[in-house]
């Protein structure tokens, strides 16, 4: 804990290296994935020395919206391949966003590129528009790989299909989360079509090396860091169950012990992937929160029963073996900017907000905590938060519905009230994705500047 | 976290998609520009047949082999090759298999196969999956030509003391100064390139003791329709310009574009062959 750092030169040196904020490298990553995307055009180009007819031009659209989506198929994998630099620098939640808006738009470059590319064949084989399906089976019994490719073109339909979000939210989580996982059988699959059919691979060994390179490297990195990272992590800690304490109505705290927890290296704000290997829930992992920094021998989450999963946490018996994954996350002190902090909760959204309103360096009066929930009993944790503020001379603050229904006031004016200098506040924030919308205006209202304002959010 | 609008989102990524796919398309020129290129790399190999010592024999100028057309089952494979310093410069399939999906073969093997007879410079390369018959005519004919070049090469040896002075040996026209160049008495010549509606003809011909032995278009019009008419009418017009040893030869009908450029071309090549 960062207590053992309290008074002194070094505890003053740690808060000011605290406070200096590492930059996410979302601008430059996004950078370098945009000249990939031109370097690939660059070879479509290189290798087309003309087109003469609309025939050709329909299947060089074809050629470039096939190269576009074998790219981008790369880095939609490697995007949940929980790279540290992505899961802890960039967020967790952020790139979840991004994993979805490119699956999305690389199954549209498939959907175009399988249709221009059969129109093509159909025309220089003489045929119509009309015949690309009948084209289709030809060319999927005839040239090479491209029975692989299809079955794979299938699985990745599907599971476009269940991602569709009036779909995908009558499915039960764990069953999409499954299907879904057919993602990696979808790319295998597809990939061998592209070295033995794509123009540009055939003719440019230099491309062909740098395609086997970009697929190399994503499978690479999703082994070690989904598979073999994880299981390292668990031989090492061996956490199981310490404890279930319900903190009020319908939320719970799972104290969690294990061997040498703090090195980890799990900071305040952060969460790990935890799998219960209890009956009926050995199969589903789900993203909580620490609700206070990691001790040597204990972590602790706080979990609201919301779904099947979170309600059956209460069952858990003390001794049941835990497998986590983590730490992620980006809702960190590493955000920091500046020397006043405001934290703002809704709801169970408090978990990482008690972890940091503990941890974050601050002098007496630099750190606040907003706290809203609907009533006074579903102020979850407010007796620690209570004796935090105490010990550590911050201001704590709650908001909840009036004893008529009514919600609080969160407005801009209320804000400056009650914290006449919060343009001068770093914010972080967590809760439900309404409740942050609306504080988020509040806070650009009051003349909070929106990089200082901090938030995680795992709605799409 | 500013408000999102997915509709606003979609149509941006679709318009910004189309349109580049568009623009790339319209950007490309509709016939090969690859044509200056082709006449350019002429006088490059004169130099380097000038450059080279006297009596560099074979290995010195680079000599163009045709191996003997091999049968499968969807079409005949014929390999050319480009030998220089007793290596594979350059490997091109002179026929392959087209029509429907042999075409889609072909244009995926033949790449291929050519990449791997430079790389190895021998005719063991692996077949390329999907085109075993193409792959296993291309081999048999790349061994043919191989056969070709290492008779070209002892009778070469043999004769180089008594050939040296033997004008006209060379792969193009220049190169009839270097003496002693491999296959004496035959020359290979290549024709300006003749701009059609649809793209340029370039032809090359083995012209010895006078007659054209050998006639193969550099360069066709392809690309849709375009290829097929190629395909159809080139292997016609080598013919004829075999049988006729003249750029007086009919034209395909159907692909009239492709055969006056040709003639053009042919003729330009016939009148380098007399100067």
């Amino acid at each position: 804990m960062t207590t053992t750092l309290a008074g002194g030169r070094a505890a003053r040196r740690q808060t000011m290296r605290r406070i200096r904020p590492r930059r996410s490298p979302a601008t430059v990553l996004l950078l370098v994935v945009w000249a990939g995307a031109a370097a690939v055009l660059g070879l479509w180009w290189n290798n087309t020395p003309s087109i003469a007819d609309d025939t050709s031009r329909i299947l060089n659209a074809g050629r470039i919206t096939g190269l576009l989506a074998g790219y981008l198929m790369a880095l939609v994998v490697l995007q949940m391949a929980r790279v540290p630099a992505l899961e802890r620098r960039v967020g967790s939640d952020r790139v979840a966003r991004w994993h979805a808006m490119s699956g999305r738009y690389t199954v549209s470059l498939v959907v175009a590129h399988v249709f221009l590319t059969m129109w093509g064949y159909a025309l220089q084989g003489g045929r119509t528009v009309s015949d690309v399906v009948r084209q289709t089976v030809d060319s999927v019994n005839q040239l090479p790989d491209m029975g692989k490719a299809a079955i794979g073109t299938g699985l990745l339909f599907l599971i476009a299909l269940i991602s569709v979000g009036g779909i995908r939210r009558r499915l039960p989580y764990d069953a999409w989360y499954h299907v879904h996982l057919l993602t990696y059988a979808a790319v295998f699959l597809t990939f061998w079509h592209q070295i033995s059919t794509g123009n540009d691979f055939a003719v440019e060994p230099v491309a062909k090396t740098f395609w086997y390179g970009l697929y190399g490297v994503v499978t690479a990195l999703v082994l070690w860091y989904r598979i073999l990272t994880p299981i390292r992590l668990n031989l090492r800690h061996r956490m199981r169950v310490e404890a279930v304490i319900e903190e009020t109505p319908g939320i719970v705290s799972v104290l969690i012990g294990g061997r040498k927890l703090h090195r980890m290296g799990a900071q305040a704000g952060q969460f790990f992937r935890w799998r219960f290997l209890a009956p009926g829930m050995r199969f589903s992992s789900h993203p909580y929160s620490l609700s206070a920094a990691p001790r040597p021998g204990m972590l602790r989450i706080t979990v609201k029963a919301i779904g099947d999963h979170s309600a059956r946490l209460r069952e858990l018996t003390p001794g049941t073996r835990v497998w986590a994954e983590g730490p992620y996350g980006a809702l960190t002190a590493q955000r920091r900017s500046r020397g006043k902090v405001l934290l703002v909760a809704g709801g169970v959204g408090i978990t990482p907000m008690r972890a940091l309103f503990e941890t974050l360096p601050g002098a007496a009066g630099d750190i606040t905590l907003l706290y809203r929930a609907n009533t006074t009993q579903d102020l979850a944790l407010w007796d620690e938060l209570a004796a935090i503020a105490e010990d550590r001379g911050a201001r704590l603050m709650y908001a909840v519905n009036s004893p008529d229904g009514e919600r609080p006031d969160i407005s801009a004016d209320r804000l400056r009230q009650k914290l006449p200098d919060i343009e001068q506040h770093d914010v972080f924030m967590c809760g439900p994705a309404g409740f942050a919308q609306s504080v988020y205006e509040a806070l650009r209202g009051a003349g909070v500047p929106a990089r200082r304002i901090h938030h995680e959010s795992f709605e799409m | 976290m500013r408000k999102s609008h997915p509709v606003r989102r979609v149509v941006l990524a679709t318009a910004a998609t189309v349109s580049a796919v568009v623009l790339l398309l319209s950007l490309k020129p509709s016939s090969d520009p690859g044509g200056a290129e082709a006449a350019g790399a002429v006088p490059q190999q004169t130099s380097a047949a000038q450059e080279s010592p006297q009596g560099g024999a074979a290995a010195a100028g680079q000599t163009t082999v045709t191996g003997d057309a091999a049968q499968t089952q969807y079409g005949a494979v014929q390999v050319r090759l480009t030998v220089s310093g007793g290596k594979i410069t350059k490997a091109e399939a002179v026929q392959a298999p087209s029509g429907g999906t042999s075409t889609q073969k072909t244009e995926l093997a033949v790449p291929r196969l050519n990449q791997a007879a430079v790389a190895r410079s021998s005719a063991d390369i692996d077949s390329v999956s999907g085109a075993t018959y193409t792959s296993t005519g291309y081999k048999q004919s790349l061994q043919s030509a191989l056969d070709k070049v290492k008779a070209a090469q002892a009778a070469g040896a043999s004769q180089e003391a008594g050939a040296g002075t033997s004008p006209g040996a060379g792969t193009s026209p220049g190169a009839g100064a270097s003496p002693g160049a491999g296959a004496a008495q035959v020359r290979t010549l290549t024709g300006a390139a003749a701009q059609t509606q649809y793209g340029p003809v370039q032809v090359r011909i083995t012209v010895s003791g006078g007659k054209i032995t050998k006639a193969e278009a550099v360069q066709a019009p392809s690309g849709g329709t375009s290829t097929q008419k190629t395909e159809l009418a080139v292997p016609k017009l080598n013919q004829a310009a075999v049988a006729r040893s003249s750029a007086d030869i009919d034209s395909v009908s159907g692909a009239t574009y492709t055969s006056t450029g040709y003639k053009q071309s042919l003729q330009s090549a016939l009148d380098q062959a007399g100067g």
